[in-house]
């Protein structure tokens, strides 16, 4: 049975002793990646994790662009939350430059940062639950979600994939209209949240299937380097925005989310109730918008040779860009380090000693994306 | 004897036509319930009020290719879905839609209606074993363990109304059926849901056809005719399940004013829809914790059950 948390790296079982499952990479809850599975009857034995199905080259891709349309690389390393990626190429870039963005603009980008972290945690929610073959909270969070989309689509003209922070600012200036739909999409969400809140949190089953199950110890945290969502479930209080704040986010009172226990459900009640603090923060950065009309600097075409490094806390944890520049019109060498694909390591030390039906909770509760995971 | 009569029943009411408008009908009602529990609008475009949905798509579903694993025993593999329809056709021959309606009545209708549900799950685990594929014989091994948990309460709860009304005949039971016997038979009604649940792999006890850990189950590598079959046994098993519990727990065609018939549809639709509420709200339970919750709770209270029975009628 469950030993703690190990990772089994010697080959197991005689041949014809284990069956090997291969989940994924056509399989309804692996995503594009596959997860050999080595099964003794319905108890995993061991696991491997094999990605890259749906690589891009992002990095590679990044450099024939130059520095402002490099945005439409950026935001599709995952595109359920593709504004903190947004966010951290226009902190990078600025950084390179040394341009410094007014306050009304750094209160903006917190805006849409908080939004895109709103609007993947919901699908989050609703997609831990669809791993245990419910959906109706997904159809719920969808629904509410679209306010937030419809605040997207108003401001920058799409749902997703907006391209609206861009070094030097943000895209458009925000009209009125634009926050009258986000106050709305936030009262609305304060208006379903207690139910929601019931019907999720305190689901029976829900408790049963996920309390006690994929145990990270803080201790694999360190080793692996997880990060976000999966690290603060393990008692780790780490988050770029308290522990290196960015885009003024010094100015907000907010908490980070941490849970002790480490296991699935502990994960799940972070994704669930960073909500809240999210709403929290834009309300605050709507009440305290600072007075400005100016909403883009001015951006040098070239960029003077040098490096520089930055990161944001995304939806699904911390996301690093260092850029190079050789002084050119565009980035010399762009380095990314995503959340995903260091918690996805994480399976191989936590699904051993599970039942298969565990498998795929697990994995929701990782919260993959499998845009970072592969880029 | 009326032959004409007996080819109308078991050609059209409540014979084949009939199944396959049940077929046709639970499928969209269960579509548009869930949708409007999900707060969603469900089947909407093809005939009036999305009707025609259900029937387009086993159309659809008829014209696909059948697609036979290579490794896989080819005269087995198509005629265990034909077995296992056939099967559960057999059993709704036993469902009385009204004192007259019904195809055959013995005096051992329960019985022969439970034990041929039971041999059921054998099937479906040759249906896994055949198609010599991963995914459906895990699938087929995770029936046997429905069999294991499921069989036995629905067994003990469905005998203990036997108990209580002295009759394993369907039409007597529904016509004893009072007050008393309602409350007397509380119990072994919840056992009953609990246990058609299970064995039917309705959610949350959708174990086998798990689409999250085992794509499908043992329905996996089923296309076309089939897949068609095979599945279309699954909602007939439900549909005979739903009809057992309404005219053993509930009365079945019995109520004032309204034609037999029209009571006991009715009936069906109450339940149906508890399974439908159910499937939208409770997320699937896991394998081990499923043996232990029928071991642990249901099958004892489910002897109690019986217990409380003899008391009762002793009385």
């Amino acid at each position: 049975m469950y030993k703690g948390a190990q990772i089994i790296t010697e080959p197991v079982g005689k041949e014809g002793d284990l069956m090997v499952l291969n989940w994924g990479v056509q399989h309804p809850a692996s995503g594009p990646m596959r997860i050999k599975v080595w099964l003794d009857g319905e108890t995993i034995v061991k696991v491997e994790n094999d990605p890259g199905y749906v690589t891009r080259n992002l990095e590679k891709m990044l450099e024939y662009r130059t520095w402002e349309n490099a945005v439409v690389n950026v935001e599709r390393i995952c595109f359920i939350d593709d504004l903190g990626t947004l966010l951290n190429w226009a902190l990078a870039v600025e950084k390179l430059a040394e341009v410094e963005v007014p306050k009304n603009v750094q209160y903006f980008r917190v805006i849409l940062a908080e939004v895109g972290r709103i609007v993947s945690h919901l699908i989050g929610v609703g997609g831990m639950f669809g791993a245990l073959g419910v959906a109706t909270p997904m159809m719920w969070v969808l629904t509410l979600r679209e306010f937030y989309l419809d605040f997207l689509e108003h401001y920058s003209g799409y749902r997703i994939s907006t391209a609206s922070i861009v070094p030097g600012g943000v895209r458009f200036e925000p009209t009125k209209e634009d926050f009258e739909l986000l106050k709305k999409a936030i009262e609305e969400t304060e208006r379903r949240w207690p139910e929601y809140k019931e019907v999720f949190k305190d689901n029976p089953t829900l408790v049963e299937r996920y309390k006690g199950v994929g145990v990270i110890p803080k201790e694999l945290v360190y080793k692996l380097g997880l990060r976000g969502p999966v690290a603060r479930a393990s008692g780790v209080a780490y988050d770029y925005r308290k522990t290196y704040p960015y885009s003024s986010y010094e100015d907000f009172d907010f908490n980070i989310v941490v849970k002790e226990e480490g296991d699935a459900y502990a994960r799940f009640l972070v994704v669930l109730e960073e909500i809240e603090e999210s709403v929290k923060i834009i309300k605050q950065a709507m009440e305290g918008m600072p007075e400005g009309d100016k909403w883009k600097v001015r951006m040098p075409k070239k960029i003077k040779a040098g490096e520089a490094f930055s990161a944001v806390e995304w939806a699904r944890g911390g996301i690093e860009f260092f850029v190079v520049s050789d002084g050119g019109t565009g980035p010399y060498r762009v380095k990314i380090s995503a959340p995903s694909f260091m918690n996805i390591w994480a399976l191989e030390y936590i699904a051993p000693g599970h039942k298969l039906a565990d498998l795929a909770a697990i994995f929701a509760s990782l919260y993959i994306c499998h845009g970072d995971l592969d880029r | 004897m009326d032959w004409g009569l007996i080819l109308f029943k078991t050609l059209v009411f409540p014979g084949i036509t009939f199944l396959l408008l049940v077929i046709f009908a639970t499928f969209y009602l269960e579509r548009k319930l869930v949708a409007d529990m999900h707060g969603r609008t469900g089947p909407y475009y093809v005939g009036p009020y999305g009707l025609l949905q259900t029937v387009a798509d086993i159309f659809k579903i008829l014209q696909k290719e059948v697609i036979i694993h290579r490794e896989a025993d080819k005269l087995l593999f198509l005629v265990v879905p034909a077995v296992a329809f056939f099967m559960v056709a057999l059993v709704t021959a036993f469902i009385p839609y009204s004192e007259t309606l019904w195809i055959v009545s013995t005096p051992y209708d329960l019985v022969i209606s439970l034990a041929l549900l039971t041999s059921l799950p054998a099937i479906f685990l040759f249906a896994g074993w055949v198609s010599k594929s991963k995914y459906p014989f895990i699938g087929g091994i995770r029936v046997i363990n429905q069999l294991i948990s499921g069989e036995i309460p629905l067994w003990l709860a469905g005998l203990s109304v036997a108990l209580w009304y002295g009759t394993f005949n369907y039409i007597e039971i529904a016509q004893k059926f009072d007050l008393i016997g309602f409350l007397v038979n509380l119990v072994g009604f919840a056992i009953f849901l609990i246990a058609i649940l299970i064995v039917a792999d309705r959610p949350p006890f959708d174990i086998p056809e798990a689409e999250q850990e085992i794509v499908y189950g043992f329905l996996t590598e089923y296309t076309g005719v089939g897949y068609l079959l095979l599945a279309g046994a699954k909602f007939l098993e439900v549909f005979v399940l739903v009809a057992m519990t309404v005219t053993l727990f509930l009365g079945g065609f019995k109520g004032p004013f309204l034609p037999g018939w029209v009571w006991f549809l009715i009936k069906i639709f109450a339940v149906y829809y508890l399974a439908f509420a159910i499937r939208a709200s409770i997320p699937r339970i896991r394998l081990d914790q499923l043996i232990k919750f029928t071991w642990n709770i249901l099958v004892p209270l489910a002897l109690l059950n019986i217990i409380l029975i003899l008391v009762v009628k002793a009385f």
